[in-house]
Formats: structure tokens, C-alpha cells, sequence
């Protein structure tokens, strides 16, 4: 096991230096970055030919100023050894390390999405393993379609109809995101409700959009299991309907489960960022979102390494999860 | 004519969906049939014949499926005689492991459905007070006087009396049930206590993700009351020494997985004896093993037969499995019983033409032959069955009267019934039934 996870981890790392270099050089492909561009606002009144030569020195210093292939490559070492030291570059829009920046903004993320993993798990695989049990009853029909309903829904569309409904028409939650608008004088605990009450509409969006894919699998799985020999056999043992669906099915359907939910971890705390764009919230996605159109590659590149990383790390624990949960698995070849 | 044949197996639209609303309100019928809340008395009826365990009577099991409903069992009538073997023989799809599973209400619902006829089974049961509860039976002790008075614990409370195993002692009662029309919520106390069944498949009838010990013990703790986790655990090892696992402790921890599929099926028979059930089902216990290992588990059963003091049905296509298993032999085909008898009967003297086919169809190791015999021809299309012998187009020896209706039983002797027309005039009383 010990060993099965080091190996892993070696190769992780070369996994990792491998979308390291593809990103580093996406970024270089893009036309403009955000040191050019801020310059060449600031320094208006200067000669053209003075701000070109300046420009090329600042550029110099953050190896972005040679565009040939040996010219991205050593912008690249340059970067790479600076992030393995853990200096991840300095955020332009932001003005901050990008360390700094994710490590601010990462856990308002975390915050909203680890409560709507919750909700959905506790929503969508009970309602699973119900349609399952009751394949083409009522129950399932209605939570079939109501399902198809919130994966066809994109999020900013249903975002913005909660917005007009509950915010504008309605006037029950402020119309954007963490409004900060709580009485002088209010202890934390009622910051953090009023906060709390700001941040429902979003997860809300969350949670019914993510169900539907969550219960879909949910269902399939359980159904799978229904058929089985051995649930046969539990039936013939002469226990109860639902000893037979919570105990015997059950556990079998958490085996692909408990891996599914391991590949959340990026997004657990990568933020969403459509979404928290929508309810203007600063969470991480929706900073990386304005950053990238400001062209602040040292964010994206370091926001996209942050999820590369955890997908790393998610792939391991679903790995070791899936022995956890099925004691046919044995990690160690 | 021509057309019609060459439609056959094509389905409209519009016949596809009468099918399909003919197929949801029939399931929706008997669904509802079987989670009905019955009272003991609709369903307690009387044996024909009291040294039976079990009697089906003209059982009808249909699967409504999408192509119309299959008549899987279509009036199949035997009984197993109590303390006796009997095997249940035929080619695949005839419909005996239906018959089996109707006999546990373990017909792959909602599809499968026990349409009717009835399976008498004679069980005992818990004896019930007017509020449906057990009637425990109390540790009673002789006092000062002479008389016998209940026994009390220091709370005060009477003590319930125990039997070996540690389990509480019931008032129960003899009660001859039909299976056919009990809810399933009542079927559960007789399903694992009282019929056990063994399935085909040893390497998928356990579920991967328990110890062969939480299985084991499972049963126990379901049916027999009062028992503690520690002798539950005694008790299952004890089962697992006795199907012949030699290191049943080390087997107890282990998960399926780790076992091969002779020591799964000793498993499977292990969680079957563990309530001392009347009758086994054993849907071709051996099918799926190799040939050493199939002995090992035939031999294990007659052993465990004996022990339990039950009855056996044994169902398999395995003729000479049957010669050496069975006390009784009935033969299936297309889902009706066209031979029975004692073993002697089948095997010395068999009548129905697929019988004979059968036992020609069997290697044999004395005697040189060619080519193995086969019967031709297969198992007809089990939708819209044609009301005569189903064995009529494959039949050899076919007489002109086959073309009427299906044939009634005739008694050939006290033991030996067959659904054929070619001994009708022999036995012209036969009317077995």
C-alpha cells in the first residue's frame, strides 16, 4: 500500500511537470500579458522607442520577453524553479503573490461547494437508490425528468432566473452575492448568518444542477446490483426488503460512488466559476475569471497547476477509496 | 398461412403497446396481491396427502415480458414427499428453477409473476397471540410444593427458556400454508428457516463486500431470536465444519473472493443448514463446478440430508447426477411435468419419447457410439404455446391423435405417470391425478 502510493506520487510528479510545460506554453501563446499591457498604459508620455526598451528589460525579468521556442523554454525553467520553491509568480491584477491570491479567495470556494456536495449527496443518492427500487414507478418518471430538467440547464441561465425571481421580484436575498451589508456593531455570529443568507441562492443553483447527474448514477448503479446472484441470495436468506436494499445493495453501489465523489476535489475547491461569476461572489473562479481577461498569466497559470495538483491527488484517493470500500482490491502491483 | 408465419416474430406498434398496458395492470395486480396485509387463515389450507412437505398443484408462473407473456411454468402438479429426494430434470428454459423460485417468491419481479395454482408447503410457524406477537415458551422450575412455577429473573421478569443453540424458545404451531398466496412480508420467516435454497452460481451468490461470517451470521440472527452475537458466531463455524471446511475459522474471516467455487458452494450450503430448514432447493448446485469437486458436493448433501433429517429437490440436467441423488424424478419440458416417478421408473422404464431421448442423449462409457444422440429440433418459442403436445414437431414416434389437445396424465403404475397419448390405450382409466 505504502509503496503503491509512492509510486504513485513519482509518477503524479511527472504528470505534473508535464501539464506544468503545456500550460506555461499556452499562456506564452496568448498574444498579450498583463505586464505589457499595464507598462504600456502607465508610460504613455515616454518615446516609443524608450517604452519598447523598457518594456523588453521588464519582460527580461519575468522571462517573458523572448517568444522563440528556447526563449519560451527558458521562461519556463525560470517559472517552474520558482514554483517549486513555492513562489508561484505575483499576481498583476490583484497585486499579490498568486499564492496569496488562491490561499484568500480558495475557501469561500470551498465553503459554498462543500455544502452543496453534501446536499447533493444527501439528496441525490437516497433519491437514487428509491428510483431504483421502484424502476418505472411514479417517484422515478417525476425525478427522472425533473433530473434531465437540471443537467439540461446551464448554470448561468438558472442563476440569473433565481436572481429575477427571489432577489428582484421576490426581494427575500440581496440581488449580488456577499453583499457586506449587516449592521454596524454586529457580533460574528451574525455576520456570518447574514453571510450564510447571502450565499444561499448560489448553492441552491448549485446543488439542483449537480443532482441530477449524481441520482442518474446513483440509479444505474443500484440497478445493476438489483440484478445481481447474490441479492438473490439475501432475498432467499429471508431478510427484509430494505435490509436487503440498505445493507446488501447498498454497499454495493458505494463502491463506484465513493470514486466518483473522490474526482470532486478539484472542483471542491477550484470554485465554480460560472456560477460565482453569476451571484458575484469572490470566490477563486470567479477571480481567475476576471484575471484571465486581464491577461494576468501568473494567476492563470498558477490557478491552473492549483487544479491540476488536486486532480492529482483526487485520481490517488479515488484509487484508494475504491480498496477501501471493495475488499476485492488490493493496491501494491 | 405463409404470412402469418413469417410475421411471427415481428410486433406491431399498436400490438406492442396493448401488450405493454395487458402487461402493467397484470403486474400491478399481483404486486399489489403480494404486499396485500392477509391474515394466516387465507392462505392455510390442507395437504392432499400428509407424508408430503410440499405439494404444487397446477402452478402457473408467466413472465409478462414485452413480447408477450411467457408461460415459463404452465401447470406443473408434484409433491415431495417428506425425507425424500426429488429431482426435477429437464433442458434449460423448460422451467424448473422457475418452479423452484416460485416455491421461495424469488421470481425476478415485477415481471415474473405467480399467476396461479397453489404450492401447499407444511411449515411450522410461530404460534401468534391476538397481537400478532410471538408466544415465548418460560424456564419453569418445581417449588417447595411440588407444582411447577415459572422461573424469574432478579427483576422479576419470567425467564425465557433457551434451546442449544441460545436461542429463545417460541410456542409453534403445524400449519399446512400455500405459498402461492402469501404476501411476501409472511413468506420471509419461512424463506432461509424453513425452505433453503442453493443457487447455480457459487462465484457470484455471495456478496463481495462481507465475510463469508457476517453472511453466515446474518441468518442466524434473523431467525432464531435471543441468540447472541458470540454464539451466532459458534454456530456458524460449527456449519462450516460440518459442509467440510477443514480451517472454518480462518474461512469465517475471509471475504468471498478468497475462496474457490467448491468451497463457495459449501459455503452456500453452510448458510442454507444453518436453520435446520425441512427442505432444500438445490438449483443445479453443481453445474458451475468441475467434475472432482461436483462428487465432493453431491456427496455432501446426501451426508447433510440424513443429518437434518429433510427433504430435497434437486434440480439439474444431469441425468446421471439424478440416478444417483434422486428417491423421485420429474421430468419438465416446456413448462409442464410430462413424466414423473420413482427413479426406478424413469431409469429402468422410461415412457414419454423425451425421456427416452434424454436417457439417449447421455454418454455413456460401455458401448461404442459414433455420434452422441441428440433430440432434434428445440424447445418451442414459450409465447403463444400451441394448445397441443409441445413435444409433438420433434417427436419420433408422433401418432395422429398428438394433433389434438395437450394429453392428460396416465397411471402407468401407482408411482409412474406420463403426459402421453402413446400409452393412453394401454391404461385406458389413466387420469392421474
Amino acid at each position: 500500500m505504502v509503496k503503491y502510493i509512492i509510486k504513485r506520487l513519482l509518477l503524479a510528479a511527472l504528470i505534473l511537470l508535464g501539464v506544468s510545460f503545456i500550460l506555461y506554453v499556452l499562456m506564452r501563446c496568448a498574444p498579450s500579458n498583463i505586464i505589457a499591457d499595464q507598462y504600456m498604459e502607465t508610460h504613455k508620455d515616454l518615446p516609443d522607442e524608450e517604452r519598447a526598451r523598457n518594456l523588453k528589460a521588464l519582460l527580461a525579468a519575468y522571462g517573458l520577453d523572448d517568444d522563440s521556442f528556447f526563449g519560451i523554454l527558458k521562461g519556463y525553467f525560470m517559472w517552474f524553479g520558482k514554483f517549486l520553491r513555492g513562489d508561484m509568480g505575483r499576481s498583476f491584477s490583484r497585486s499579490m503573490p498568486v499564492e496569496e491570491v488562491i490561499g484568500q479567495y480558495m475557501w469561500l470556494s470551498f465553503g459554498i461547494s462543500f455544502v452543496a456536495l453534501i446536499l447533493e449527496m444527501l439528496i441525490a443518492i437516497p433519491l437514487g437508490v428509491k428510483c431504483a427500487v421502484n424502476q418505472y414507478g411514479k417517484l422515478d418518471y417525476v425525478a427522472t425528468v425533473l433530473c434531465m430538467v437540471g443537467i439540461a440547464f446551464p448554470s448561468f441561465f438558472l442563476g440569473n432566473l433565481f436572481i429575477k425571481w427571489f432577489a428582484v421580484d421576490l426581494g427575500w436575498f440581496p440581488i449580488d452575492g456577499l453583499t457586506g451589508n449587516y449592521a454596524v456593531g454586529s457580533s460574528n455570529f451574525e455576520i456570518f448568518l447574514h453571510n450564510i443568507w447571502c450565499l444561499i441562492l448560489p448553492m441552491t443553483v448549485m446543488v439542483l444542477l449537480s443532482i441530477g447527474g449524481l441520482m442518474r448514477y446513483t440509479r444505474t448503479n443500484t440497478l445493476e446490483v438489483l440484478n445481481a446472484d447474490y441479492i438473490r441470495t439475501a432475498r432467499a436468506k429471508g431478510l427484509s426488503e430494505s435490509k436487503v436494499v440498505y445493507k446488501h445493495v447498498f454497499r454495493n453501489t458505494m463502491i463506484p460512488l465513493v470514486t466518483q465523489l473522490s474526482f470532486t476535489l478539484p472542483t471542491l475547491f477550484g470554485g465554480a466559476m460560472i456560477t460565482e461569476q453569476v451571484f458575484n461572489l469572490p470566490g477563486i473562479g470567479n477571480i481567475t475569471y476576471q484575471a484571465m481577461l486581464k491577461n494576468d498569466i501568473f494567476l492563470v497559470l498558477g490557478y491552473n497547476m492549483f487544479l491540476a495538483v488536486l486532480t492529482v491527488i483526487g485520481v490517488l484517493l479515488a484509487d484508494i477509496m475504491y480498496a477501501v470500500v471493495d475488499p476485492r482490491v488490493k493496491l501494491g502491483r | 398461412m405463409a404470412t402469418n408465419k413469417d410475421k411471427k416474430h415481428y410486433i406491431s406498434r399498436s400490438e406492442s403497446r396493448a401488450i405493454a398496458k395487458e402487461n402493467s395492470k397484470a403486474i400491478r395486480h399481483f404486486e399489489k396481491q403480494k404486499k396485500r396485509r392477509a391474515k394466516p387463515e387465507e392462505y392455510t389450507t390442507e395437504m392432499k396427502d400428509d407424508n408430503n412437505i410440499i405439494e404444487f398443484e397446477d402452478l402457473h408462473t408467466y413472465f409478462f415480458s414485452d413480447a408477450g407473456t411467457v408461460k415459463a411454468v404452465n401447470g406443473v402438479t408434484f409433491s415431495i414427499p417428506a425425507g425424500s429426494t426429488v429431482g426435477v430434470v429437464g433442458e434449460s428454459g423448460c422451467g424448473k428453477s422457475v418452479t423452484s423460485l416460485s416455491l421461495m417468491q424469488l421470481v425476478q419481479a415485477p415481471s415474473g409473476q405467480i399467476v396461479s395454482g397453489s404450492i401447499r408447503f407444511k411449515a411450522s410457524l410461530f404460534k401468534r397471540d391476538e397481537r400478532g406477537r410471538k408466544i415465548p415458551v418460560y424456564e419453569t422450575e418445581t417449588d417447595e410444593n411440588g407444582e411447577e412455577k415459572v422461573k424469574l429473573n432478579e427483576k422479576g421478569k419470567p425467564i425465557i427458556k433457551k434451546n442449544s443453540l441460545g436461542g429463545n424458545v417460541y410456542e409453534m404451531e403445524d400449519r399446512v400454508v400455500d405459498i402461492a398466496k402469501m404476501p411476501t412480508e409472511h413468506m420471509r420467516s419461512i424463506r432461509g428457516r424453513e425452505i433453503a435454497m442453493i443457487f447455480q452460481e457459487p462465484m457470484t451468490s455471495l456478496n463481495p463486500v462481507f465475510t463469508i461470517g457476517n453472511q453466515l451470521d446474518e441468518v442466524g440472527l434473523l431467525h432464531i431470536e435471543g441468540i447472541s452475537k458470540k454464539q451466532v458466531k459458534a454456530h456458524s463455524i460449527n456449519m462450516l465444519k460440518m459442509v467440510g471446511i477443514a480451517d472454518a475459522e480462518g474461512v469465517y474471516k475471509k471475504y468471498p473472493h478468497e475462496l474457490s467455487g467448491g468451497m463457495r458452494q459449501r459455503v452456500m450450503i453452510a448458510i442454507a443448514l444453518l436453520c435446520n430448514p425441512k427442505l432444500i432447493i438445490a438449483d443445479e448446485p453443481t453445474t458451475a463446478l468441475d467434475v472432482t469437486i461436483q462428487a465432493q458436493i453431491l456427496d455432501l448433501l446426501r451426508d447433510i440430508k440424513h443429518k437434518i433429517n429433510g427433504s430435497i429437490m434437486l434440480i439439474t440436467h444431469d441425468l446421471g447426477v439424478v440416478a444417483e441423488m434422486a428417491d423421485y424424478v420429474v421430468v419438465m419440458y416446456a413448462g409442464r411435468v410430462i413424466e414423473m416417478g420413482t427413479a426406478e421408473d424413469i431409469f429402468d422404464n422410461p415412457l414419454h419419447p423425451y425421456t427416452i431421448g434424454l436417457q439417449k442423449s447421455k454418454p455413456t462409457v460401455d458401448g461404442e457410439v459414433d455420434k452422441l444422440y441428440c433430440i432434434p429440433g428445440f424447445v418451442p418459442n414459450p409465447i403463444n404455446m400451441p394448445d397441443y403436445c409441445y413435444f409433438r414437431d420433434r417427436c419420433e414416434m408422433c401418432k395422429e391423435k398428438c394433433a389434438g389437445e395437450y394429453p392428460g396424465y396416465v397411471q402407468v403404475s401407482p408411482t409412474h405417470k406420463v403426459a402421453c397419448y402413446l400409452y393412453e390405450e394401454t391404461k385406458e382409466d389413466g387420469n392421474g391425478q
